[in-house]
């Protein structure tokens, strides 16, 4: 029943995980280059995982290589850029079924890898860089992406925060960079920053699926030493420190409702610690701001907190009716006040501590939760399983919760609100 | 109590059916292995339930827009809690959904199973509302519809349905207007709940690494008899014409934003799930991202990577649906019509018949790993008293004949809405 993590080391920055788990019914593999976060090469980095994820030089067109995918039974290979800490992520996912599952036992798993490996170390080129209308395409739909963000608007309202709960530090740069850089992109620009991030970046493989595949795994390999490695080191995250006054933005949108996202910053080490606090507070149905803010004084449609381990921060994130703006800001501070008094029973912390066991204990259901954990852990620079975290979390004292709620300092309030005035109730 | 194994040869999965005396269709599907179990308990009424009669009421009665949406919110409420709380002591997540056609409640665990199921039947059974409660809800529910009415997507959705349908309440917000909200008391949410939370238009669903006789007994000790109420829901006619070609709003987006909805004749039982997937073949080989047609609009720039294809379908509804984000809405609609009346008459590519259905196929097979994805399947196929397994029976089963039948009959290039989102910064605004 247990999964068998194994992480190994295949070159100078380059690691191979592999995650098995026999009840998976499909083979994942991801492949991470993580690269610091800045603005001049955000949107040069963000780039590149979708072109490489578009075409190879085996199958250069997007419609050539969705072609070979389907007849792999809906194989899918995607590229994605994310965000974790200060680094900026950038990945390939891959996902096929099962080869027990096809019609006529062909090697769907391995021939998948083969297509995936062909995108990353064989792109589609012309005259020596990216070829330039999947170039131009790829850049425009960056731009696009970028302009579409404030369609989703509590999302909006998060990257404007982090703008400024991280002001000066990587961290505040969006992951997608800017409009302003994303229009200089030019393929060769690109070509150049991929066959820089091929030998400097840390590269991270995850591989997950019901059994070892020795055959993926050598693929993978013998891909990877082709290229000439001049690994630029380790990637780590500083913890935002705390700004000498509370910095309030206030921004106008045509919406019909506000949103408000408060950080607050903490130099808890320990990270179990503060999982437990903030499930107390606001990260379930049955948390402070939740049963309080949102439920009994019907101040908020919705109010939670999250935080990033990796930064040491506490975001409280809520949508909000413009005139209960004020209210609904001293509500969650009375409600985080409560925590630092340790005005919370035992049945709260209790309850709460299920609710972190049960996510954990999920996590190892899902090919991709699986990874993403493991990938966390490594760059928080340990692999201990969801397993081992639970019994670390069972430890946690009210005592330890309390000193938690009280380092944490309220660092930035942010709010997204209508053009038209509203007098404050 | 009948109980029957369901049971796939070609996958080697099965599960198993109980019919319940008290009329409740019970599916149970062992996940050796797995962590999380995730429960479902639904009952087939939606937004679109809004005019019905039972055995006791013999006419047809018509209530407010959004009320089963409501009543899912009240039935969170017991006389002395929160159900959230008592899903705390087991630690489980809990949720519940209201759509057009079905409200469902759940919870997914990986401890204390049994103690979150019996959460689970107790206080869907146990309504508990006053005026006073009721009248509480207005608030927290009415700044949710305000919430969607800046949801670009939602809001794009839900005009194109306004222009394809003239009288069906699928054009309605699940959640109801803040006028038609304002209607609802404790009366009419308890004809409701007695109306439509009877066990025998309900359906239990439960994925995981669980013991079906433990299932079963918990339900012997919690349902509760009812009489079948015979219930009847009916809709006001609807024609085969579209009611608008085009639906235009401006909100704060970046670009336009648009849905493109053709309208069918609805479909029921297995035929509706044999309309849903020849349907979406066609869909894959007329315009997914290994056409000839996708890849001439992306390269011309007409649309981008967000551009996508699905099928919307109920009880009473049927609708084909392309979707995205485009600096000429209206010229991605022409294409369309003009590649669709090209395909009727040439052919669709036959070529590619097979990889569209290995891909389905795939997809369906991927969906085994989750127990949330089980569930809702069985929930779903149960509640049209079909088996979990007919639709990847009916995706090996598909003929490229039958996909271009399918083609001829359901995409009518006259019946078509374009709803579009405008950035309410114009051109020459942002210059």
């Amino acid at each position: 029943m247990a999964i068998k993590y194994n992480r190994e080391k295949l070159g100078d920055g380059i690691h191979y995980n592999s995650i098995i788990n026999e009840r998976q019914k499909t083979n994942t593999i991801i492949i991470h280059f993580v690269t610091g976060l800045s603005q001049e090469t955000a949107s040069l980095n963000a780039v590149i995982p979708y072109i490489l994820a578009g075409s190879s030089s085996v199958y250069p067109t997007i419609t050539e290589l969705n072609k070979k995918l389907s007849e792999l039974y809906g194989a899918v290979i995607k590229g994605s850029v994310s965000k974790m800490g200060d680094s900026q992520v950038l990945s390939l996912m891959a996902g096929c079924i099962n080869d027990r599952y096809a019609f006529d036992g062909e090697k769907v798993t391995e021939d998948m890898t083969k297509v995936m490996t062909d995108c990353l170390i064989s792109p589609h080129l012309q005259n020596g860089v990216f070829f330039e209308k999947d170039f131009e395409l790829k850049k425009r739909e960056l731009i696009d992406d970028i302009e579409a963000e404030i369609n989703e608007k509590r999302s909006f309202a998060f990257k404007r925060a982090n703008m400024n709960i991280f002001s000066g530090e990587p961290a505040a740069v969006s992951v997608k960079g800017d409009v302003s850089h994303a229009e200089k992109l030019t393929s060769a620009d690109a070509y150049k920053q991929y066959l820089e991030l091929l030998k400097t970046a840390q590269i991270e493989i995850f591989f997950v699926g019901a059994q070892e595949s020795a055959g993926c795994k050598k693929i993978i390999t013998d891909s990877l030493n082709s290229i000439g490695r001049a690994f630029g080191g380790e990637n780590s995250s500083a913890k935002s420190p705390l700004k000498s006054e509370v910095c309030r933005v206030t921004e106008k949108y045509d919406v019909a409702q506000s949103k408000m996202v408060m950080g607050f910053k903490t130099d808890c080490g320990d990270p179990v610690t503060m999982k437990l606090m903030n499930a107390i507070f606001g990260a379930t149905p049955i948390s402070k701001l939740f049963m309080n803010v949102r439920e009994k004084l019907s101040l908020c449609y919705y109010c939670s907190s999250g935080y990033n381990d990796k930064k040491g921060v506490v975001y409280v994130d809520s949508g909000v009716e413009q005139e209960n703006i004020s209210k609904a800001e001293a509500e969650i501070l009375n409600q985080l006040d409560a925590m630092r008094r340790g005005d919370f029973t035992d049945e709260e912390m209790e309850n709460a501590r299920k609710s972190v066991i049960n996510s954990w204990k999920g996590v190892s259901d899902g090919a991709r939760s699986i990874a993403e954990w493991y990938f966390s852990r490594s760059y928080s620079g340990d692999s201990l399983s969801p397993e081992e975290m639970i019994e670390k979390l069972k430890k946690v004292t009210r005592e330890d919760i309390v000193k938690a709620a009280d380092s944490l300092k309220l660092d930035t309030v942010y709010v997204l609100t209508g053009k038209e005035e509203k007098p404050e109730n | 109590m009948e109980k029957k194994i369901i049971r796939n040869e070609r996958t080697g999965e099965q599960y198993i059916y109980v019919k319940h005396p008290t009329g409740l269709d019970i599916y149970i599907w062992k996940m050796e292995n797995y962590s999380t179990t995730y429960a479902l308990f639904g009952t087939k009424y939606g937004s679109i339930n809004t005019k019905f009669k039972t055995k006791s009421e013999p006419d047809f009665i018509t209530v407010p827009n959004g009320i089963a949406h409501y009543l899912e919110h009240k039935l969170f409420e017991n006389e002395d809690c929160d159900v959230f709380s008592l899903y705390a002591k087991t630690g489980a997540s809990a949720n519940a959904y209201t759509t057009f056609d079905k409200t469902c409640y759940l919870f997914s665990c990986t401890d204390n199973v049994y103690e979150s199921l019996e959460i689970l039947l107790s206080f869907v059974q146990n309504p508990y509302f006053t005026e006073e409660t009721v009248q509480k809800e207005q608030g927290i529910i009415g700044q949710e519809i305000r919430m969607y009415d800046d949801n670009a997507n939602w809001r794009v959705f839900f005009n194109m349905l306004q222009g394809l349908y003239l009288n069906h309440p699928v054009k309605i917000d699940i959640a109801g207007t803040v006028e038609s909200i304002a209607q609802i008391n404790a009366d009419l949410l308890y004809k409701c709940y007695n109306t439509f939370y009877n066990l025998n238009n309900m359906v239990l669903s439960v994925a995981g690494n669980i013991d079906e006789d433990k299932v079963l007994e918990l339900c012997d000790k919690l349902l509760k008899n009812n009489e079948n109420p015979q219930l009847e829901t009916a809709f006001e006619p609807e024609p085969e014409t579209v009611c608008k070609n085009e639906v235009v709003q401006k909100l704060e987006v970046s670009m336009p934003i648009f849905n493109i909805g053709f309208k069918a004749k609805p479909e029921s039982g297995l035929e509706q799930v044999r309309a849903e997937i020849e349907t979406n073949f066609a869909l894959s080989l007329l315009a997914d991202e290994s056409s000839a047609f996708y890849k001439k609009l992306y390269d011309d720039g007409l649309i981008n990577s967000s551009f996508s294809s699905e099928v919307f379908l109920g009880d009473g509804y049927f609708c084909s649906i392309f979707g995205g984000e485009s600096r000429n809405p209206k010229l991605v609609r022409d294409k369309l019509i003009e590649e669709i009346n090209r395909c009727k008459k040439e052919g669709l590519d036959r070529d590619r018949f097979e990889a569209v259905k290995k891909s389905y196929y795939g997809a369906l097979i991927r969906d085994l790993n989750d127990s949330e994805a089980i569930a809702t399947v069985m929930l779903n196929a149960g509640m049209e008293k079909l088996s979990a397994f007919d639709i990847i029976e009916t995706v090996a089963k598909v003929s490229f004949e039958d996909v271009s039948e399918r083609l001829a009959k359901q995409f009518d290039t006259e019946k078509v809405t374009i709803s579009i989102i405008e950035p309410v910064h114009g051109e020459e605004e942002q210059a």
